[in-house]
């Protein structure tokens, strides 16, 4: 009997103090979340109590608003840059160039459609820089006053373009066949700012060049409305569809022969601008202006150009 | 025993309650606020405005309609297999076992990958079909194909274990009183199971109604096509709150009802496991 209770005071007590220890692991897990660790902006989900996060790492001391000048060092170069995803392409190449121009820091990239990114911002994830590719998101966030002196700076801007499997598989020619019964077709959610974009594209062209019918026929060619840009883009490299709306940068990152493309008229088309700013809860903040301004230089802008996209002052 | 020795079995007593108490407590709550706290976000006003709106009715008939479709099937094929796998020995059939299980700890997105790279337009098999003009992927079928890949396994372990269990004399019995097999198993096997078959069931219709990953990848995400309420949440997320916590209330209600619908089988049948 004796022995019984004792082997279930044991269980007890092991089991409190395995509860007790998954607490204190979780509160101080979410207290002392800094972005040195890389594996933290792969986690898509959001942590709610980061925010909370900067008075607990003692390197944000060093750099705050109020000193202009930024003091770090460069131990704690690491940006965690919640980036459009878009720029998944170029990101490899970005991250490249600026453990080049700035040696010793590092970049991550949360890679994501602008709205999945937002909304995890929004409810306490960790980001040193936001990169978004859209005009509404950012103002959302500006006015939530998530960046440092409330502002962003314009970084690149890229167009929509379709694009088919190599095979083309729907045998389509022009825009005017993507009307055609029984095309396949994938966009972006309208919550997307790739499918913002691409709304607005058949709007202008069912006005300018086809017909309303175009337009609805089009859209009820549509058999997914993906949550990111790269989402389409895999659709169509798959051959799972017969075309599908992406940024131009998306069709000159790919290696050759992966996609046929047809361009939309620049007079029909919508150009997407991106945004780039230092988020006011980061806690390195030096090398994260290092990490815009090195987006923003000649070299940061030639990558970008290489992979498609449209230096601001083209537009 | 001596006064000393029962004071400190009494204290010994005491820590354990309360101990087992913040243990209980602490477990509840941690699983329960979360649940709880998407009914502190929205108000019952928010929640009966988007109840009605043309996105919350389609994804929620489109889940309900499809975890049904899904659910007959795992029953009408499910059920013969899982007599016929668990009344006989053959050889490979522990291999059969554990690929059954599979779908249980497999990720939902290997899932869908996995269906989209055999049944897909450019797929192991898809590509045949298409040939014949038949598509799958990103189709409403595609939306069932992929709740039975990952659901069906809570019915299949259900049944097997149960007539695993099933004392073969009644059935026995009825034989030797010259009832046909199929007699036997519709008026002998049936009822004696029927409680645990019936949880099995509601189990597995509660996870094809919260598929997610498999369904995203594999079907798609189309409004009143693809769209199931798990997918309108997650674009919800990311586009309209409210409509993300009507769809996440309505599924924790139904999940609710699930649970307890198991529950009162549970109580009722002799031979649940």
């Amino acid at each position: 009997m004796k022995k019984i209770h004792r082997a279930q005071t044991a269980i007890i007590l092991t089991g409190i103090v395995c509860g007790l220890l998954v607490f204190t692991a979780i509160f101080v897990g979410c207290a002392s979340s800094t972005p040195a660790q890389p594996a933290t902006p792969a986690a898509p989900t959001a942590r709610p109590v980061a925010t909370t996060a900067a008075p607990a790492s003692p390197p944000a001391a060093v750099a705050t608003a109020s000193t202009p000048a930024p003091v770090y060092t460069y131990s704690e170069g690491n940006v965690v840059a919640y980036t459009a995803a878009s720029l998944k392409g170029v990101s490899p190449k970005l991250a490249e160039g600026f453990g080049k121009m700035y040696p010793g820091h590092k970049v991550v990239f949360n890679l994501d459609g602008t709205q999945a990114l937002k909304t995890q911002v929004q409810n306490g994830a960790y980001a040193d820089v936001f990169i978004s590719a859209s005009n509404s998101y950012t103002a959302e966030l500006t006015k939530g006053g998530y960046f440092v002196d409330g502002n962003v700076k314009p970084l690149t801007s890229n167009y929509v373009i379709v694009i088919l499997p190599a095979k083309n598989p729907g045998h389509i020619q022009s825009l005017a066949d993507l009307a055609k019964p029984g095309i396949k077709i994938a966009m972006e959610d309208k919550t997307v700012p790739a499918g913002t974009a691409t709304i607005a594209c058949l709007a202008s062209l069912a006005k300018s060049t086809y017909s309303k019918d175009w337009n609805t026929s089009v859209f009820s060619n549509v058999i997914t409305y993906e949550m990111s840009e790269p989402g389409v883009a895999t659709k169509v490299s798959l051959g799972e569809v017969d075309a599908g709306f992406v940024y131009e940068s998306t069709y000159t990152a790919a290696p050759k022969d992966t996609y046929l493309a047809i361009t939309i008229p620049k007079k029909d088309n919508y150009l997407q601008t991106y945004t780039i700013g230092v988020m006011k809860q980061s806690t390195s903040r030096g090398a994260a202006t290092d990490f815009e301004n090195f987006m923003l230089s000649a070299q940061g802008q030639q990558i970008l150009k290489d992979y498609g996209f449209r230096p601001i002052s083209s537009s | 025993m001596n006064p000393a020795q029962v004071s400190s079995e009494k204290i010994k007593r005491i820590i354990i309650r309360t101990g087992a108490a913040i243990l209980v407590a602490s477990v509840t709550i941690y699983l329960a606020l979360p649940v709880a706290a998407l009914f502190f976000r929205t108000t019952p006003d928010l929640f009966f405005t988007t109840l009605s709106t043309s996105e919350v009715i389609s994804a929620l008939f489109l889940s309900l309609s499809t975890s049904a479709v899904s659910l007959g099937v795992v029953i009408v094929v499910g059920t013969p297999f899982a007599y016929v796998h668990s009344r006989n020995e053959y050889p490979g059939k522990t291999i059969i076992d554990t690929l059954i299980d599979l779908p249980l700890v497999l990720p939902p997105a290997v899932a869908g990958l996995a269906l989209l790279v055999l049944w897909g337009r450019a797929g192991l098999l898809g590509q045949y079909l298409s040939l014949s003009g038949i598509s799958i992927a990103f189709t409403t079928l595609a939306v069932i194909m992929a709740q039975i890949f990952v659901a069906s396994p809570f019915y299949l372990r259900q049944a097997k274990s149960l007539f695993e269990q099933l004392d073969p004399a009644y059935e026995q019995t009825a034989r030797t009183l010259g009832a046909s097999p199929l007699r036997t198993f519709a008026l002998i096997t049936l009822p004696l199971t029927a409680n645990g078959l019936i949880s099995g069931a509601v189990m597995t219709f509660g996870r094809a109604l919260g598929e997610f990953g498999a369904t995203i990848m594999f079907a798609g995400n189309l409004p009143g096509v693809t769209q199931t309420m798990p997918l309108a949440v997650y674009v919800g997320l990311e586009g309209n709150l409210a409509t993300g916590l009507t769809i996440s209330i309505l599924l924790v209600i139904i999940s609710f009802a699930i649970m307890i619908a198991v529950r009162l089988l549970a109580r009722g049948g002799a031979f649940h496991v």
